[in-house]
């Protein structure tokens, strides 16, 4: 089989939703030599193109978006490990570590950012709902991060959000992540007020919001937190 | 005795039913079953967005069997211990059967009977104002008491508390004990001062954990069993102890309770026909999983954070539609706005929104949700005025007509849903020494009135 018709097989395993299927074949293709670089730009990318633009065509929905999402990350954890340590940072837009507040367990829409993200070629680290402030620290740290996403629905979990803030700072952390938020009650003033570098109205936004902030030169904190989404008056 | 699930039966079906991830639960369970059973009765893509209000009875309930036979094979998941809590034909039936048709909310001549209604039913679909959007505590009390009011509005929710007694809350921690309390006095003091003492009445909404339940319901000064409580579960088709814990408590104060949990188009249940169908499914298991008295029937369509768009106004008459058609439950509808106080997008997304979910059979609302919910402060009483007459004069239309209404609204609004216009918060859109709306929101809501009025919404005249 050629190095082309293995690339396109891992498209089509991730196209299909199947992760046991695209790590399979991400085996064959790197064990057959295929350059696991090129290979992650040509088979992961135009398979996540696709499936995000079927998501903003409105022909599959959230569920399809997380099982392609898993599926990439398995073709992700097999090839990167193969990349040389310093080209490793360029098969990835950035990692982000995302998760809901403590206190609050509703997560439509931190799934569905977390799907995005993956989709557009973000190492997403998910830490679930009801998360303390120190896990999100510990995994950044861990993951050494560029992100930190949090989100709650709830505005009795919005305090928190602070909390992680000045958790940064105490620990001499704040410059290394850019700290990003998301969610109901969350708007562009609580973002500014409490110090954060993002907000995102929607779930693209959030994206737009990563994109912008690991392509631009930038460092954290910002001084001005960077808004996407209009809230307007 | 009649075979339906009580809460002990409930409680070991969550320890002991089938187990289930969540994630197998939201990526494979739900949407498969929901893929099959809209191809099984061949209601997939009917979803008509030139017709944002269905009229066609057929339609619903074939969504309603649809529904009904997805709520029997699904059943709801247990977060918390990741088992299936399923129940049989029998005690679903014997659920609804059972479940109550008019229940009576407050106390004398200020209380408020809801009753089942069907499309087009003349008893006026009742409304509760508004839904929980933040307001300062300094605020809370002149801001709640000019909704309770609005004599139009039939039941006091209120806004959420930002802080208690000056203090931020934060989850889990004792302060949400202490803002339920303080929400639920307040809110009975607000109803007294008013002069609707036994005005019906939602609650917490200010903490919608298990604690901030403990504190404001059943508790002596707060919220009384004849009041609603207030229980907010995951979505889809998902229930947990922390919910758990508030409807047994509910129950132990000989209380009746209002269970919500939207179906999320653009989510898990995908489509609008997928919403539709997972709403119906949980409305029903909400009678019999969660002893339900009132609710069930909410979407939101994530995609625009709302749910006055096409797609969310169509699933939301169908879903209403198939609900009230087929059963005698209080169903219960959420119609979501973007924009906020003086605009007049605030008010065409009001009046799109209420029309739709009143004709369509919905025995009570709760809004609006002014601004998306989404900014302190950013509620008026007006509004809240505009929502109970709208919906009070919806009531009785037939939904052919209300779709020849909503089409003509929505060209209004519906380019900005995405962009909406957040407007001015209350302490701009009122004279806090008269407590009247600035005149130039006054005149907005006069224009967009009499407007409403031309398109066909029998309200009064000024």
């Amino acid at each position: 089989m050629s190095h082309a018709e293995l690339i396109q097989g891992v498209s089509t395993a991730i196209t299909n939703f199947d992760d046991e299927e695209a790590k399979k074949k991400t085996m064959e293709a790197l064990n057959a030599g295929v350059d696991p670089l090129e290979f992650i730009k040509r088979s992961v990318q135009p398979a996540m193109d696709h499936i995000g633009k079927l998501y903003e065509d409105g022909e599959i929905y959230l569920p399809e978006l997380i099982l392609a999402g898993d599926a990439a990350s398995a073709v992700l954890e097999a090839a990167v490990p193969r990349i040389a340590i310093n080209d490793q940072a360029k098969a990835m837009r950035g990692t982000v570590v995302i998760g809901v507040m403590f206190g609050d367990n509703h997560d439509i829409g931190k799934n569905l950012v977390k799907a995005l993200l993956q989709a557009y070629g973000f190492k997403v680290i998910d830490l679930g709902t009801d998360v303390p402030v120190k896990t999100f620290l510990d995994t950044a740290l861990k993951e050494n991060a560029d992100i930190i996403a949090s989100s709650t629905l709830i505005t009795t979990s919005l305090p928190y959000q602070r909390q992680l803030i000045e958790l940064l700072k105490a620990s001499g952390n704040r410059d290394r992540f850019y700290v990003i938020l998301g969610g109901g009650p969350v708007n562009p003033k609580w973002t500014k007020d409490i110090g954060a570098d993002g907000y995102g109205n929607d779930a693209k936004d959030a994206v737009a919001l990563c994109n912008k902030l690991v392509t631009e030169d930038l460092k954290p904190p910002l001084d001005h937190p960077v808004i996407v989404g209009a809230i307007t008056r | 005795m009649h075979n339906k699930p009580d809460i002990v039966e409930i409680l070991t079906r969550s320890q002991t039913g089938e187990y289930c991830t969540v994630k197998d639960w939201d990526v494979r369970r739900i949407p498969g079953a929901i893929r099959a059973m809209l191809k099984k009765y061949n209601l997939a893509k009917t979803c008509d967005q030139e017709n944002p209000v269905n009229w066609d009875y057929e339609l619903a309930d074939a969504f309603y069997q649809a529904g009904y036979e997805l709520a029997l094979e699904l059943g709801m998941l247990c977060e918390s211990t990741e088992r299936i809590i399923k129940v049989s034909e029998e005690e679903l039936n014997n659920s609804i059967k059972f479940a109550p048709s008019e229940l009576f909310l407050g106390e004398g001549k200020d209380g408020t009977w809801l009753r089942a209604r069907t499309p087009a039913d003349p008893y006026p679909m009742k409304i509760a104002a508004s839904l929980g959007i933040t307001v300062s505590e300094d605020i809370f009390p002149i801001l709640v008491e000019a909704i309770a009011r609005e004599r139009e509005v039939d039941i006091l929710e209120a806004g959420s508390l930002v802080t208690v007694f000056g203090h931020e809350v934060l989850s889990g921690t004792p302060w949400e004990t202490l803002m339920g309390y303080r929400h639920g006095r307040l809110h009975r003091e607000i109803r007294r001062r008013a002069g609707r003492p036994g005005m019906g009445a939602i609650g917490s909404i200010s903490s919608v954990t298990e604690y901030g339940q403990f504190g404001a319901y059943g508790t002596p000064g707060a919220f009384l069993p004849r009041d609603l409580a207030l229980i907010l579960l995951p979505s889809e088709l998902k229930v947990d102890y922390r919910s758990l814990h508030k409807i047994i408590h509910t129950l132990n104060c000989g209380g009746v309770m209002k269970c919500d949990s939207p179906s999320m188009i653009g989510g898990m249940s995908g489509p609008p026909e997928g919403a539709v169908l997972s709403a119906i499914a949980w409305a029903l298991l909400s009678y019999a999983i969660l002893q339900n008295h009132t609710g069930g029937g909410e979407i939101y369509d994530v995609r625009y954070l709302a749910n006055v768009n096409r797609e969310g106004l169509w699933a939301l008459s169908v879903t209403y539609q198939a609900l009230s058609r087929n059963t005698h439950l209080l169903v219960h509808g959420i119609a979501n706005e973007v924009s906020g106080p003086c605009t007049e997008n605030l008010l065409y997304e009001i009046a799109a929104g209420l029309a739709t979910l009143a004709c369509s059979g919905s025995s009570f609302t709760t809004g609006p949700r002014t601004a998306g919910g989404k900014l302190h402060d950013y509620i008026t009483p007006l509004e809240c005025r505009f929502t109970a007459e709208v919906g009070h004069a919806a009531s009785a239309l037939e939904p052919k007509q209300v779709n020849d209404i909503v089409k003509k609204l929505l060209p209004y609004y519906e380019s900005t849903i995405k962009t909406p216009n957040v407007g001015i918060p209350f302490q701009e859109a009122y004279d806090l020494e008269t407590m009247q709306p600035i005149k130039e929101w006054e005149d907005i809501y006069r224009k967009v009135k009499h407007e409403v009025i031309d398109l066909g919404i029998p309200m009064d005249e000024f």
